[in-house]
């Protein structure tokens, strides 16, 4: 047992409970005000901060590959063998889908349709994991230097993998689909039924809002819509695994198992969507719209 | 110089969190190593020392994090200068008054945290107490009580506490 003198001075004593009594005051009558200017001071900071942090990945992503490569090799030939099966059933389905897709741009050309615009989407790497333990998010590599916005849509050539929530000059925080608090406008790709999908707290994601007559069952698709947010319409998002309804309800819900699994995931895209509103617009007033 | 070595601190802190510790973390909850700096800042350095870590720690952290910058400056605000009331009253610091300690700062800001964020109608307090809450302030306590017994006897940290505070 060590004695310790824990003793200060009296002044700090009394600067600290002034000093605390202030900033809680702050917190609590100017939220969002606070929360832009340390937002927007932080964000130099995070591009210092970014460097150890992007070192240690790099680290840690280099005894990982080893790790994969060489040490973990165990099971490799019948994985293999496995995979050329899956091959060769995909080609034979890829050869259906050209078919299929050379009809639809027939089609779409006899109807004149206009096509779905395609936003630019930039590569990023996943650097690290959110430092709390109440969201489910992901560090990127790369912020607002590189025209990261927040509600940006971030996917891989699986599927959806969240949106941006968060910006610094050289990293951005991206809220898992996994996670409650998101919220994403999708839609059964059978049914056409849309809805809204949130993350659930066992880690899969729930599409909601689905009409009671709707027809949607397990196994169906579930993709973006379109109508909100950074996501063009048709990325993959998931699978329905379980119909819910429950009896008085308005509407049915669906369990999803998300196509991306976010654990897992070591780069993504960044869907550059230009019609978002900055953080500064989401936080001021509201534009008066000019009469012609 | 301190203040470098705090900083300097805070900077090695993120990487670790955000990177090792996810490794390590048992039904998703990892340990808070930030709470950690800040208590034992507060323990040792006093209320404003334990208030400004605080502020720092949970402004730095939340920029890495999709949680509000605000909660976590606060509630890590709080719990250093709450650390630093404490450091007052405790004459014999031993081991298992730290791991006590950490758990109570552990609990307290993890409450306050889930008081104040708005969390999704499934995350009800009952959810926050059982996953994140209660294994946290273990986690914490564990790692804090392991890290100051290895520090109290593997290194002169007698020295260190005097040198700190002087």
């Amino acid at each position: 047992m060590r004695m310790v003198n824990f003793r200060t001075p009296y002044n700090a004593g009394r600067l600290a409970l002034a000093l605390a009594v202030v900033l809680l005051l702050g917190f609590f009558l100017l939220p969002n005000q606070l929360q832009s200017v340390f937002q927007e001071v932080g964000s130099p900071i995070g591009w210092v901060v970014s460097w150890p942090l992007r070192a240690v990945s790099g680290i840690q992503g280099g005894v990982a590959d080893f790790w994969s490569s060489f040490v973990a090799l165990q099971g490799a030939q019948e994985e293999n063998l496995e995979l050329r099966k899956e091959l060769e059933q995909l080609k034979g389905q890829n050869s259906q889908l050209r078919e299929a897709a050379a009809a639809t741009a027939r089609l779409t050309a006899l109807l004149e349709f206009k096509g779905q615009e395609m936003f630019p989407m930039v590569a990023a790497q996943v650097i690290g994991r959110d430092t709390g333990n109440w969201y489910r998010a992901i560090i990127l590599n790369k912020g607002e230097s590189d025209g990261f916005r927040p509600d940006m849509g971030v996917v891989t050539p699986a599927g959806v993998v969240g949106r941006i929530v968060k910006t610094t000059a050289a990293t951005s925080v991206v809220l898992l689909v996994t996670d409650p608090n998101n919220a994403i406008a999708g839609l059964v790709q059978r049914t056409r039924d849309e809805g809204i999908i949130e993350g659930t707290t066992s880690g899969l994601a729930r599409l909601k809002y689905i009409p009671l007559l709707s027809t949607a069952r397990a196994g169906d698709r579930v993709v973006t819509s379109g109508l909100v947010g950074g996501f063009p319409r048709g990325l993959s998002i998931g699978t329905i695994t379980r119909i819910d309804k429950s009896e008085g309800a308005l509407f049915q819900s669906a369990e999803l198992i998300p196509e991306v699994d976010a654990g897992l995931v070591e780069e993504v895209l960044v869907i550059q969507s230009p019609n978002l509103q900055t953080e500064s617009e989401r936080s001021g007033t509201p534009k008066v719209k000019r009469k012609p | 110089m301190r203040t470098l070595v705090i900083a300097g601190l805070i900077a090695g802190l993120i990487p670790i969190q955000s990177v090792l510790l996810p490794h390590v973390a048992v039904w998703g909850v990892m340990p808070d190593l930030g709470l950690i700096v800040v208590c034992l800042a507060g323990f040792f350095g006093g209320e404003l020392e334990g208030l400004l870590v605080g502020l720092a720690v949970g402004w730095i952290m939340g920029l890495f994090s999709a949680a509000d910058l605000t909660v976590g400056m606060a509630t890590k605000g709080i719990v250093g200068y709450l650390a630093g009331v404490a450091g007052r009253h405790i004459v014999y610091m031993t081991p298992v008054v730290l791991v006590l300690g950490l758990l109570a700062a552990s609990c307290v800001s993890s409450l306050l945290t889930a008081l104040v964020l708005t969390l999704n109608e499934q995350q009800d307090l009952w959810w926050a107490l059982k996953t994140v809450v209660l294994p946290q302030a273990v986690f914490d306590g564990a790692v804090g009580g392991a890290f100051y017994w290895l520090a109290w006897s593997r290194l002169n940290i007698e020295r260190f506490v005097s040198e700190y505070r002087t």
